[in-house]
């Protein structure tokens, strides 16, 4: 449901003609998010009034990039902002006192993997600014896929993390079970997907070598929107049925 | 003349943000007055912004739907009257977004439901709508008469609302100040960081002139932590007002003195000792004044706007005043016009000022205009 909304959020017709005007509308970008709690209950509000635009990204648009290169997660705030083009969407007029702030959108171009992060819904551009972080650190977890090895394949912390407690792989050092609300849920999440892509898209497979049932890892992908959106498309693209 | 006093209970509605603790109140101490004129006078009392104001009017739900319902029409009808290419006009889905702040600042949230919520069940269902009712921060009166001043006579959201969300603050807001704009969240980012290379600017005296909302200046207090003092000036009994009342908010009033005068005149005390300097002065050539959109050019103060001829005024006098005020290493960054100002006032300090400051140069804000000078005192 949240997906949806950001969704509607993102697309194109949200922005104001001067957003329109300044970047073409080819740009592919995906509208997923880590939802805070606060969050999650803003973007609810937003449902109610974004409902006129229609919009919405199918789960067809979800393009799974296959790049290798560092782990971007990796990165701090600051070193991951260095690398990215952040822009305002007033580019128009002189700006500065003349304007009263109609608009404090934000719009963070991931230039190493050309992944574009929006925020608009907030009402300071500093805030936007933080969304669109952590909205590219979703993305950057969903459309980068890291090589693994399965053979000798043994999940890494941040994996561990984010599994059911009900995982044989897991030990008490993992910690308690983190849940998709989190924002250490991310790296997590980019392990798992890279599992999953590693294994052709199998749950089978990839439950396997995660220590959980085949049930028990489908339950855990489906409790994040965009992580259950990237794992059917990648099934998608191997012609396998989506999980529901 | 200098005054400087405290601002305390000036306004008994206002309450700290959440997120803040909630500082013992301050004794009520009478204004310190230098001179004779009667400066009790000229107190201004800031008004409460509706988010802060008590939830202590009703209506039914249905009667909220239809407010929602009137305000969502006239917000789409303006595009009908105008031109996407006209700068100047309204422009719906911006006016849709506002609306939902309005909702949100004016509606009291319960339990269960958002305030936006509420109001985003379009279809009442069955008599729920007669019998339920909604708590609201002002009357339905008011909010009908708010959203018709905003779209129909321009009153900008923010002083609808009375508040400014900049950078991590909320900053109350109202007709006299300023409305803080989001290229100048930049100033505090490039205070934060000159502070994190130097732990030695912590330690001494910053000054925000013309300070308005108090935006810069609780901004940076903020960036410099427990052992900071940022004195901020104004000139406008207004915008002292206002900016004493948000650094009371942010529980800032051991950091942040707020002082009333004309740029340095209420420095002298720090001449020569501040470690850093912060404005955002006005810098609109006064021939472009009346040409600005609506929403700044009928409502916001011309004294915050207008930089003479050619808007550089109030900026040359502040080049001038850094080196006079600034000490040794300190630092300085001011917002300009754009361009063409940033390098008439790069070039009047590397040539007239030539002795005085070290590393100027002009930096750019989000949208890759030339927006600021910054710079440190030899």
């Amino acid at each position: 449901m949240a997906i949806m909304a950001v969704a509607a959020l993102f697309h194109a017709s949200r922005f104001p003609l001067i957003a329109r005007r300044t970047f073409p509308s080819s740009v592919s970008y995906c509208p997923l998010t880590l939802l805070s709690n606060g969050f999650t209950y803003r973007l609810q509000s937003i449902i109610c009034f974004s409902s006129s635009d229609g919009g919405g990204v199918s789960e067809s648009d979800m393009v799974v990039t296959e790049a290798q290169g560092p782990n971007f997660l990796k990165y701090s705030d600051e070193e991951l902002m260095k690398q990215c083009k952040f822009e305002t969407f007033r580019v128009s007029g002189p700006g500065g006192q003349h304007r009263n702030k109609r608009d404090s959108a934000v719009r963070l171009k991931h230039l190493p993997t050309g992944i574009v992060s929006q925020a608009v819904e907030d009402r300071s551009q500093h805030k936007n600014r933080a969304s669109a972080l952590n909205r590219l650190r979703t993305l950057l977890a969903i459309k980068v896929r890291n090589k693994v090895d399965i053979e000798g394949y043994s999940p890494p912390p941040e994996l561990l993390q984010i599994l059911p407690p009900k995982s044989t792989v897991r030990s008490s050092s993992s910690g308690s079970q983190i849940g998709p609300n989190n924002p250490k849920f991310v790296p997590g999440m980019q392990a798992l997907l890279d599992v999953i892509s590693a294994s052709d898209g199998s749950i089978a497979d990839s439950a396997k070598l995660l220590g959980l049932s085949t049930g028990g890892l489908s339950r855990l992908i489906l409790s994040h929107d965009g992580l259950r959106m990237a794992v059917n498309s990648m099934r998608a693209a191997k012609g396998m049925k989506p999980l529901k | 003349m200098i005054r400087s006093f405290r601002f305390t209970s000036l306004l008994s509605a206002a309450k700290p943000l959440r997120s803040f603790a909630c500082s013992s109140s301050p004794a009520i101490e009478p204004p310190q007055c230098s001179s004779s004129s009667s400066i009790s006078l000229r107190i201004t009392h800031p008004k409460t912004p509706l988010f802060l104001r008590a939830p202590s009017h009703a209506a039914p739900l249905s009667e909220v739907w239809k407010w929602h319902g009137w305000a969502k029409d006239l917000a789409s009808s303006v595009d009908d009257n105008s031109s996407p290419e006209d700068e100047d006009s309204l422009d719906s889905i911006l006016l849709l977004r506002e609306l939902k702040w309005l909702i949100e600042d004016s509606i009291e949230a319960s339990d269960h439901h958002h305030p936006v919520i509420i109001t985003g069940t379009e279809t009442p269902r069955g008599d729920d709508g007669e019998k339920k009712s909604v708590k609201l921060r002002a009357s339905l009166e008011e909010l009908y008469d708010l959203w018709r001043q905003r779209i129909e006579k321009r009153r900008p959201f923010q002083y609808v609302v009375g508040c400014e969300h900049w950078r991590d603050l909320v900053l109350c807001v109202e007709e006299g100040v300023l409305i803080p704009r989001p290229e100048t969240e930049l100033v505090v980012d490039m205070v934060e960081e000159v502070v994190r290379g130097d732990e030695w600017f912590k330690r001494g005296v910053w000054a925000d002139l013309g300070t308005g909302s108090g935006a810069i200046a609780i901004g940076v207090a903020r960036v410099l932590g427990g052992c900071g003092r940022v004195i901020a000036t104004d000139l406008s009994h207004v915008a002292i007002a206002v900016a004493g009342n948000n650094v009371r908010r942010y529980g800032l009033e051991g950091m942040v003195e707020v002082r009333e005068g004309s740029w340095f005149e209420p420095l002298k005390d720090v001449e020569g000792k501040l470690v850093g300097l912060v404005s955002n002065p006005p810098y609109i050539p006064s021939d472009d004044i009346p040409g600005l959109q609506a929403e700044v050019g009928r409502h916001e103060p011309r004294l915050a706007l207008d930089g003479g001829v050619d808007g550089t005024d109030s900026l040359l006098h502040l080049c001038d005043g850094a080196s006079r005020m600034l000490t040794s290493g300190g630092f300085f960054a001011f917002e300009t016009n754009g361009e063409k100002q940033s390098k008439m006032i790069v070039d009047y300090m590397t040539s007239n000022l030539k002795d005085s400051f070290s590393g100027v140069k002009i930096v750019s804000d989000f949208a890759g205009i030339g927006r600021f000078v910054t710079g440190f005192r030899l």
